[in-house]
This record gives structure tokens, C-alpha cells and sequence, in this order.
């Protein structure tokens, strides 16, 4: 079963995020996890056809965001929240867990996404592994996928 | 509900002799709701003969845009109501947050592309940007919605009584999608679309030459039957006939579209093409039992 069909800019944005390899995540207004892409899954080691939406608790379970202290961030503090809210573009860098276990450090970029009809339904985010050479392994698609 | 096709052409007008058949006029499409009201869909050159067809005592006439590129507004300088200090038009279309519908519209109509402004036209003729929710006009329940194509454009969904018609002229869902196995929520133009009795739909492109096309905006005939049998349409109309494609062209796109509908499942009969001054009965059927629509050119 399916819910009732999204917005276009949003459609738009999964069909974008399909065609790059750059990590990336969309999100629903309510924080809902909707889709990413096979450059965020080669990242969190799992495709998002194994995974499929995920609501913000248990997305945030699975993959953090953590601080350096191991701490989980409070949603507030998050590119995406701050996205959202402010209806602009945030920035930040922190940490994330693969399905693997293994934390990386990423900086994420995330924009709100406005569409004609009504305020922002959804927001894109953008991420990079820090280290260059994972950065460069993802974004190139050399990033074993876990299956 | 009864609809007729007054221009079924895309992108530019393609009069000559190699083209009779199918008509060489851009989008219009004339329905008639059962209340006995007219809705023009789009604003092609087809509109001008059209409007000579109009009774001229004809109270209200709507308009009804799916966006403003010229093969969709260029008829509207020449349409014969606006010309008439009787007439009372309303003109529907898509919002933008750079100008209103009459701004935009009157970068046609103003100088230098038209000796006449928007202002001077003798009828009595509003704007209105397409609401977010469903309207009323006559019998009919109208639903605007934007779906993919270059710039701001919508598809229409128009049901009136237990019939329901959808107009999407330009549209390329299948754009960096997997029509087939993507999920129906992730479909652009799904919910106009979704069990309609009616589907008129872009199909510009055969499979061959789309590569050439990928992102202007429009549909192969692969996407467009993959479109059509995922809302589940019980008939389909391939509409905005590529200027280039001679009436045997599409005689042979016709043909290929009704092969490859039939390897999709269905029953071949259900799949038609627009041609100038065709004319369509369109009745309810149940969604159990998908059958074509009356056709009567």
C-alpha cells in the first residue's frame, strides 16, 4: 500500500537524488525519512530498497547523529530541523553510524524544499563523508553496498 | 460528457498537405459538461476555429490552461469572443510567484508580438489563478495539479456525473523515474490520472527518437502506456503530435502504441489517437471492469 501521491517538487527532488551519486536524503516535512540515494546508502551500508521510509525516531536510531562525545544530537541542533524551521539552508558537521556499525564523520548541507501550492514540504539534505578519501570512494561509487 | 479535439498538435502549428488527417493546429480540446456549459482545455491555435463555432450569445465561456508556453496561449490573440463586448471569459492556469496569470499572459498579447493589449480587448475577460483544491464550473468537479514539464504547468481532472476525463498535454513522468516499478505515490500526474474514463496525454516522441528529447518535457510511447496502465485509464488519447510527424507517421505511431498496449495486457481498442475535429462521447465506467470509451469521428 501506498499514501497519497506526493507533491511534484518532491518527486522532482527523489528523480534529482536518483540521478547523482552525491549522498543525499529527502525528508518530509515532519521529519519522516522519504527516500535516499544509492550515494547515502553506499555510506550507511544499506540501499534504501531494503530499508524504506522511515519515520524520525527511527531513523535517528538507526543512523544518529551523534556528537564527538558518542552523544546522541538533539533533533534541534540538526541542518535538516533548522532547514525547516527557519525555511533557509543549514550547515553543520557530526557524526553518523552505518548499518555496519562503523561512525563516520560527515558535514551535511541541508535546503528546504518550497513548492508552489503551499510552504516547504520537505527539505534535501546533502551530505559528505569528512575524510577525503571515503568522500571520493562514495561519491565515485566505489562504496561497497551492503545487500 | 462530449469532447472535441481542435488542435492536437505540439510545439508549433503544422498546416500543409502531408498533415490533413490529424490537423496541424496546437492544443485545444472543446468538452461539453452534461449541464450543457462549455470548458476549453488550452489555448492552442486550435481555439480560433474554435470560437467561429461558438454561439455568439454563449454566456460564459472558460478556459481552462495548462500552462503558458505558445503552442497553449498563441490562439487566444485570435480567438473570436475576445473580440465580442458580450462575451464573459475566464481564463484559468497555473500560479507563479514572479507575475500573475494576466501578466504573464499579456507578455503575448501586448507589443511587439500583438497590435492589440490585454486591456483593449472589448470583452469582459478575468484571470484566475487555478485554485489548490477542487472547483466548481457547471456539472463539473475540476481538479489543477502541477505535474512534470518545463516550467510551471499543470494537468486537469474533470469529472462530471460517474465520467471522468484527464488532461495532461506535456508531461514526462518517466524523467529520471522508473515508471514501472515506481511506487504510484512517487508518479507524477497519478492522482488527475488515477482510473480515468478519458486519459488525453502527451505522446510526442516514438521510443526512438526520445533519447534525442530526454528532459524537453515529453513522452515516448512507452511512458505514456506505462503511464496510462499504472493510473489504470480505461482509454487513451496520444495527444501534442510532434510537428514533424506526417499523417502516416502517426498512422505507424498509432499502430505501434496499440502493439505495445496489447504486450502490457490490454485490449488494443482502448488506445486512440487525437485528430482534428474528432469527436468523443466519453461515459462512466466501472473501475472493475475497464472498457473503452464511445468514439465517434
Amino acid at each position: 500500500m501506498s499514501g497519497p501521491q506526493k507533491p511534484l517538487e518532491l518527486i522532482l527532488a527523489r528523480n534529482l537524488l536518483t540521478s547523482v551519486t552525491t549522498p543525499a536524503f529527502l525528508v518530509a516535512r515532519d521529519g519522516t525519512l522519504l527516500f535516499y540515494n544509492e550515494g547515502a546508502g553506499a555510506l550507511i551500508g544499506r540501499p534504501f530498497e531494503d530499508i524504506g521510509q522511515l519515520d524520525i525516531d527511527e531513523w535517528t536510531s538507526r543512523f544518529g547523529p551523534f556528537d564527538d562525545d558518542d552523544e546522541p544530537l538533539p533533533f534541534d541542533r540538526l541542518p535538516l530541523t533548522r532547514a525547516l524551521r527557519e525555511g533557509r539552508p543549514a550547515h553543520d558537521e557530526f557524526m553518523v553510524r552505518s548499518a555496519d556499525g562503523i561512525k563516520h564523520r560527515i558535514a551535511a548541507s541541508a535546503m528546504p524544499i518550497v513548492g508552489t501550492a503551499s510552504g516547504a514540504s520537505g527539505a534535501m539534505v546533502i551530505f559528505w563523508p569528512v575524510d577525503e578519501n571515503q568522500a571520493r570512494e562514495v561519491t565515485t561509487g566505489r562504496h561497497e553496498v551492503a545487500s | 460528457m462530449k469532447v472535441r479535439v481542435w488542435g492536437a498538435r505540439g510545439s508549433v502549428p503544422a498546416p500543409g498537405p502531408e498533415m490533413n488527417r490529424y490537423g496541424g493546429n496546437t492544443s485545444c480540446v472543446e468538452l461539453t459538461l452534461s449541464s450543457g456549459e462549455t470548458l476549453i482545455l488550452d489555448a492552442g491555435t486550435g481555439i480560433r476555429t474554435l470560437g467561429f463555432s461558438l454561439p455568439p450569445d454563449l454566456e460564459r465561456i472558460n478556459i481552462l490552461l495548462t500552462h503558458l508556453h505558445l503552442d497553449h496561449i498563441q490562439g487566444l490573440m485570435f480567438f473570436p469572443p475576445c473580440f465580442r463586448a458580450e462575451s464573459n471569459i475566464r481564463i484559468f492556469g497555473p500560479s507563479s510567484p514572479e507575475a500573475s496569470l494576466e501578466a504573464r499572459i499579456a507578455r503575448y498579447i501586448s507589443a511587439p508580438l500583438s497590435p492589440v493589449e490585454v486591456r483593449e480587448l472589448p470583452c469582459d475577460v478575468s484571470f484566475h489563478d487555478a485554485p489548490a483544491t477542487e472547483w466548481q464550473i457547471g456539472a463539473a468537479t475540476i481538479r489543477a495539479e502541477a505535474i512534470t514539464h518545463r516550467g510551471p504547468t499543470l494537468g486537469y481532472r474533470i469529472t462530471d456525473g460517474d465520467t471522468c476525463l484527464c488532461y495532461i498535454p506535456d508531461h514526462e513522468p518517466g524523467l529520471g523515474a522508473d515508471l514501472e516499478n515506481l511506487n504510484e505515490e512517487w508518479i507524477s500526474g497519478y492522482n488527475l490520472a488515477r482510473d480515468a474514463d478519458l486519459l488525453i496525454h502527451d505522446c510526442q516522441y516514438t521510443d526512438e527518437e526520445y533519447p534525442g528529447h530526454e528532459g524537453w518535457g515529453h513522452s515516448p510511447i512507452t511512458a505514456t502506456l506505462t503511464f496510462a496502465s499504472r493510473v489504470g485509464a480505461k482509454r487513451t488519447l496520444l495527444f501534442h503530435h510532434d510537428p514533424l510527424h506526417t499523417d502516416s507517421f502517426l498512422d505507424d505511431l498509432h499502430r505501434s502504441a496499440r502493439r505495445c498496449w496489447e504486450d502490457l495486457g490490454g485490449n488494443p481498442e482502448q488506445i486512440g489517437i487525437a485528430a482534428e475535429r474528432a469527436e468523443l462521447t466519453v461515459e462512466g465506467q466501472p473501475s472493475a471492469a475497464p472498457a473503452q470509451a464511445r468514439i465517434a469521428v
